[in-house]
This record gives structure tokens, sequence and C-alpha cells, in this order.
């Protein structure tokens, strides 16, 4: 459903303007429209002065640096209660004493966690290299360097040979042998003073060097290695203890996170004075209300500035554009998330997020319907719409709207004895109530058929009521001839198919003749194309629903060939098998019919009757509300 | 032999069509993927998009039960 929006323009004195704007802001209830967009007012934006220019540039600034001193954190500071008074001057002192010795801190504790993180790596390289060194070939006056190659490749390691060879007169020895699988470890031992002769060949030939932390680097590799295992030992207490000084410098600063809040309702209100008109002396605010909300914000601004500003309402003009209210019961609420992406309704229009809810999760079910299948996702969905049940967004929304499917698929899979497919046939001899998908194809596509009928004369008759509500005398024609040609052609396929006396045949090309005409009647020169095209187009909608037959044979039938798989091995393997297939099946068996679920309602069952395009509502003082530019605020900056 | 030549026709009805949908979806696909990352508000409409070819698919497969429902017994 969606509210009502009445408009309503608040007028005050300029001195006022600030206390004004903040409790509209703590409201969170008016959608605020630009003046100058604004047909029943004809005044100049308002603007901000040279004074909340600078206020707000300082703002930003101060709101930044505690920001991004805030993110640095591990934790963020205990926020006292009740929230303390801001002092924004303190708040700049103490940023100034502290700030740095916290950037500091948190720098180092970034070096050692990556030191944490990259120490073991080099360990296990050095501890696969190390069994090759003998203790005598480090001598005074040499040095050893360490290559990994990558043993599908041994041919490296002769060139190598040959190529030192070359360049150190024979003055050296390679060192070599398989430290695992894919790699061979090599050691060169070679006069100190040709290193860089050496580094450069290594480079050249992009042989993969082992190299040291900077701070072992000059360490023969046996003490380097255990120098590097005594460090991986020190690390966790000394981030532990750069962590325990963090938070003891920040634990008395809880005021910074109300500062941060507190600021980003000033830039806020700030920026919200551009949309606003001025006179020398008043300023008028433009904006929507939900209706049912409008003696809230006249109470509100009654004991506001001591009552000195007016608040006019009036019903949306013919020249309006509300915005769009989305309010649905709780159980619908999740779907309109599939609402929003495809555009909300124009304001006026038709909210169909019940109807989403009626047939969305059913088809879903028919189409998977398997009683286990249901069950697993069931199981998921609860899980993860606990997790982030506190949380609003996708994930939350997309787990209620799969708790609704998999109780369909369950309900589906006992009308069609499904349980992993046939497994439950299979085990415990498990039957249908209705029909098996495996050997019954004709139902199948009776019922999609019967689905889809259903579905876009629903639509039909929401388009004719659409139409009838908005006066659209042309469209409210054209759609009732179209319902009329569609019935005259469910009479003539009920008719042909049998399940109709032969006799309907003739009143149901009369219906469609009769239809027809009338749709190319009321198109004008466009209707002779169109008014058949119209008819195609529903007749081709309903037969688009055969893809719920088509994506549920598909899942069980990859389920039989989980199970056949499974069967084939031994009975450990065959589970493990059976698991993983049924596994995928049911990945598949949920993305694939919610897309396709999706598809038919919003292609097939919106084009009959929904009208979208809707601005939505957006409360001054939301999570939504944009920091414009500073160049945008000041119309004569 | 009948029975085989049925179920070849069915699949042929159903593959081609497969066929087709794929190339227009892949098409579709690849200029919603960039429509999407230039602005992420066109996601709804971009899978309305390219769920339209998937109506080829359908009549395929419409027309692989009719052969076999129909012509099958």
């Amino acid at each position: 459903m969606l509210v009502d929006m009445t408009k309503v323009h608040v007028i005050g004195h300029r001195r006022h303007l600030d206390e004004v704007v903040a409790r509209l802001h703590a409201l969170h209830v008016v959608h605020l429209i630009d003046v100058t967009a604004d047909h029943e007012v004809h005044l100049p934006p308002l603007g901000v002065d040279d004074e909340q220019l600078a206020e707000l540039h300082e703002a930003r600034l101060l709101r930044a640096r505690i920001d991004s001193l805030l993110a640095l954190l591990p934790e963020p500071p205990p926020v006292p209660s009740p929230a303390p008074t801001i002092d924004l001057d303190e708040i700049r002192r103490e940023l100034d004493a502290v700030g740095p010795e916290i950037e500091r801190l948190v720098i180092e504790m970034e070096e050692l966690t990556a030191e944490q993180d990259n120490l073991p790596r080099h360990i296990a390289a050095l501890g696969r290299l190390l069994p090759l060194l003998p203790e005598a070939t480090i001598t005074e006056g040499y040095e050893t360097s360490a290559v990994l190659i990558d043993s599908h490749f041994p041919d490296v390691l002769a060139a190598l040979d040959v190529e030192l060879g070359e360049l150190l007169d024979g003055n050296f020895e390679i060192i070599s042998d398989r430290v695992d699988a894919d790699t061979i470890g090599a050691l060169i031992v070679f006069p100190q003073r040709r290193s860089q002769d050496v580094a450069s060949l290594l480079g050249r030939e992009q042989l993969s060097r082992v190299r040291l932390p900077q701070r072992f680097s000059g360490l023969p590799f046996r003490r380097a290695l255990a120098a590097m295992q005594r460090r991986l030992d020190e690390l966790p207490a000394e981030l532990e203890d750069r962590r325990d000084r963090i938070q003891r410098l920040v634990a008395p600063h809880g005021s910074w996170v109300v500062a941060s809040g507190q600021l980003a309702a000033r830039m806020d209100q700030l920026a919200a004075v551009r949309l606003m008109g001025a006179t020398s002396h008043t300023f008028v605010v433009c904006g929507w209300v939900p209706t049912p909300r409008l003696a809230e914000v006249r109470a509100a601004l009654a004991e506001t500035a001591g009552g000195s500003t007016v608040l006019l309402d009036s019903p949306p003009g013919q020249s309006d554009s509300p915005p769009v209210l989305l309010d649905n019961p709780a159980v619908a609420r999740p779907f309109e998330l599939f609402l929003r992406l495809l555009a909300i309704p124009v304001y006026g229009g038709f909210d169909p997020t019940l109807l989403m809810l009626a047939f969305m999760p059913l088809f879903i079910g028919i189409m998977l319907g398997d009683i286990a299948y249901g069950a697993a996702l069931l199981v998921i969905a609860l899980v993860v719409g606990r997790r982030f049940g506190n949380r609003p967004g996708a994930v939350r929304d997309v787990s209620r709207i799969l708790v609704l499917a998999a109780v369909w698929s369950m309900v589906w899979g006992v009308i069609y004895g499904e349980f992993l497919g046939d497994l439950g046939h299979r085990l415990f001899d498990l039957e249908p109530i209705w029909v098996n998908r495996e050997e019954a194809l004709e139902p199948l596509l009776v019922l999609s058929l019967g689905i889809g009928a259903v579905h876009v004369v629903l639509g039909v008759l929401l388009g004719i009521w659409r139409a009838a509500v908005t006066a659209q005398s042309s469209k409210l024609v054209e759609r009732i001839a179209l319902l009329v040609a569609l019935s005259g052609s469910f009479l003539i396929v009920l008719a042909v198919a049998e399940q109709l006396p032969a006799g309907f045949v003739t009143p149901g090309m009369v219906a469609v003749v009769i239809g027809l005409v009338v749709m190319m009647a009321s198109g004008g020169a466009m209707g002779l194309v169109m008014g058949p095209l119209e008819l195609i187009g529903a007749l081709g909608n309903v037969l688009s629903y055969l893809r719920i037959a088509a994506i549920g044979l598909a899942s069980v039938f990859l389920a039989r060939v989980a199970n056949d798989l499974g069967a084939t091995a031994p009975l450990l393997v065959g589970i493990l098998i059976g698991t993983l297939f049924h596994t995928l099946n049911l990945a598949l068996g949920v993305f694939s019919p919610t897309i396709q679920a999706l598809r038919l309602h919003y292609v097939e069952f919106f084009s009959k009757f929904y009208e979208e395009g809707g601005e939505e509502f957006s409360a001054f003082g939301g999570d939504n509300n944009a920091d414009p530019p500073v160049e945008q605020l000041n119309p004569d900056s | 032999m009948e029975a085989g030549l049925l179920a070849i026709g069915a699949g042929i009805a159903v593959g081609l069509a497969a066929l087709a949908t794929g190339y227009a979806q892949g098409r579709i696909g690849s200029s919603g993927i960039g429509a999407i990352a230039e602005n992420p508000e066109l996601t709804g409409r971009i899978i309305l998009l390219v769920a339209i070819p998937e109506t080829l698919v359908i009549l395929g497969f419409a027309v692989a039960a009719m052969i076999i429902v129909l012509l099958g017994g």
C-alpha cells in the first residue's frame, strides 16, 4: 500500500531558522523539496551565508578527523550514557593531543600484523631449504643465496650452473634438492664480492629468490630461522600491548562518537538550507509529510520557536509529484526489495507487494517441490535470518522470502511425493498425492498454463481497475477488450482440448473477434497493428508460465541423476556423491526458480497494470540525505 | 525407431531454442553488466531484459512437450 502524502510549507522568521531546521531534522518525517521546483511558492532559494559556510567547512573537517581516527581503532570507544554535552573546541584539543599518538600506535599495529602474516611463509620456505645447507659451506668471505625452481622445469638448474660458471669462473657451489612435490630448492654459495653480479643474473633469469625480511637479511640462514621463530613468538604480546595502549588512550573519548553524529546532523541541516525559500525576513520550508503523521509535525512545530512558525498543509495538486512511501504488513515488506529492484510505483498507483507475497513463494515452491530441499532451504533461511535478523537489508529480506518459499516447496514436495527426487520413493515408498513429475508431463503443463491464465487475467483486471480509477477511457476500453478476447481464446482452447463441450468454440470465436475489433478501433491507426499484437502478446505471456513446469522438471531429473550416480558407488562414496549433487541441485533449485518467478512478475504480470517511476520518500534526517559539494549550497558563492 | 525420432525432434526443438536464447542473453548480459557498472540502479531492468529472450526456449520447450505428449501418445 502507498501512504497518502500532504504537502507542507513551514514559514518562520529567519532568526528561528536553525531551531526549526534542527527540530524537523530530528523528526525524520519530512521529505524536503526544492523551493525552485515548487509551483506554489515563487521565492528565491535561501542559500547559506558566509558564516554558515564557514561552519559547514569546520564541521566537515572536524568530522573527517574524528571519523578517520575512529575508523583506525580496533574497537570504538564506549559511548557514555547519558550522552555528554559536546564542546567542539574541547574535541579539537583532544584530537590534537592524542590523535598523533593513536595514529602512530595503529601504524605499529599494522606493521606487526603484517609481520605476523609474513613470517610463517619465510619460516616455511627456509625450513625446506635448510636441510640442503651443510655447515661447512658457510665460510668467511662467502655468501649464500637461495632460489626456488618449479620442479616441472629441472633444466633451469643446469642452465643456471652454466651461467654461474661463466660469470664466476667456476668459483661457486650449487646444492639442490627437491623440497616438495612442485619445488626444487637450490642454495648457491659464491664470493661475497660478486654479490651484485649474482643478484643481477638471478633477476635477469627471473628466478624466485628467497628473500628474508629486512630485520633478518644479514644473518646466516640457520640463525635467521631461529630468530624468525623467536620473533613470531614475541609478536602476539606486542600486538596486545599496542591494542591495550590504544584502548587506554581512546577510552575516555566516547564523546567523539557523539560529536561525529552531531556534526553529521548539523551538516545535513546546513545542506538542507539550500532547498528553502527566502524573503527578507522569513524562510519557507517546502516538503511532503505522510498524512498520518501530519499532526505529529504540527505538534512539534508548536513547541518550537515559541510556536511562532506557521505550518500550511494541502493535498497534492495536479502538477505535484509527491514522493512514494510504501507501507506493507511485516510479512510482505521483504518483497518491497524486488519492487525497488525494478522501480517503485508512481504516487497514487497500485503497490503490488501483497500480490508478490501471494504468488512469488508459491511459484518457487511449485518449481522446487521437494520435501528435503524445502526443509534444507528452511533451515538455511532461518539460520541466515537469525544472524541478520536485526540488520535491515537485502540479506534479511531474501532470507524471509526464502522461508515462505521453503514452506511452499515442502507442501508441493508432499503433493509430488518427492524427497530428494525419487529417493523418498526408493527408500520408504513415498507416493505422490497428485502427480509424479517424472512420469506425468501433461498435468504439469496444464497446471502451469492454468496458473499463467489466472495470473495474466488478474493483471488485466488490475489494469482495468487502474484505467477506471485514473479515468483513462481509451485504455479502459482496450483492457476490457483484451480481457474479452483472452476469455474467448481460453474457451476455444478448452473446447478443442475437450475440457468443455464443442459448442463453446463459437462463443469463444465471437468473443475473440469482438475483443480484437474493439482493441483495433480503440487504438486509432496504430490499433490495427497493436490490437492483434496485444492479444498475441497476452497469449504468449500465458505460455511463458510453462517455465514453471520446465524448471520443475529440470530440478526433479537432476535430483534423480544425483540418486542414480550415488547408487552406482559403494555406500559411503555413494552418499558423498549424492550429497554433492543434491547440494548443487539445491543451489540451482533456489536461484533459478527465484529469477524465473521474478521475471514472471516483472514481464508477464506487471506489464498489464503497473505504473512505475515514483520518487521514493526520503525523510529529512534519515540515513540517505546527501552531503552536496559546498559550491552547490550557496548560490552566491 | 519412431520413439527415437520423436525424442530427437523434441531435443532439436529445445536445443536450437536454447542456443538462440543463450546467444541473445549473452549479448544482452554483457551490455547489461556494463550498464550496471555505470549505474547500479538499473539492476532490476537489466534482469528483466536478460530474462526476456527466455521466452524462446520456453516456446521450444512447449514444442518439445507437444511432440512428446501429442505424438508420443
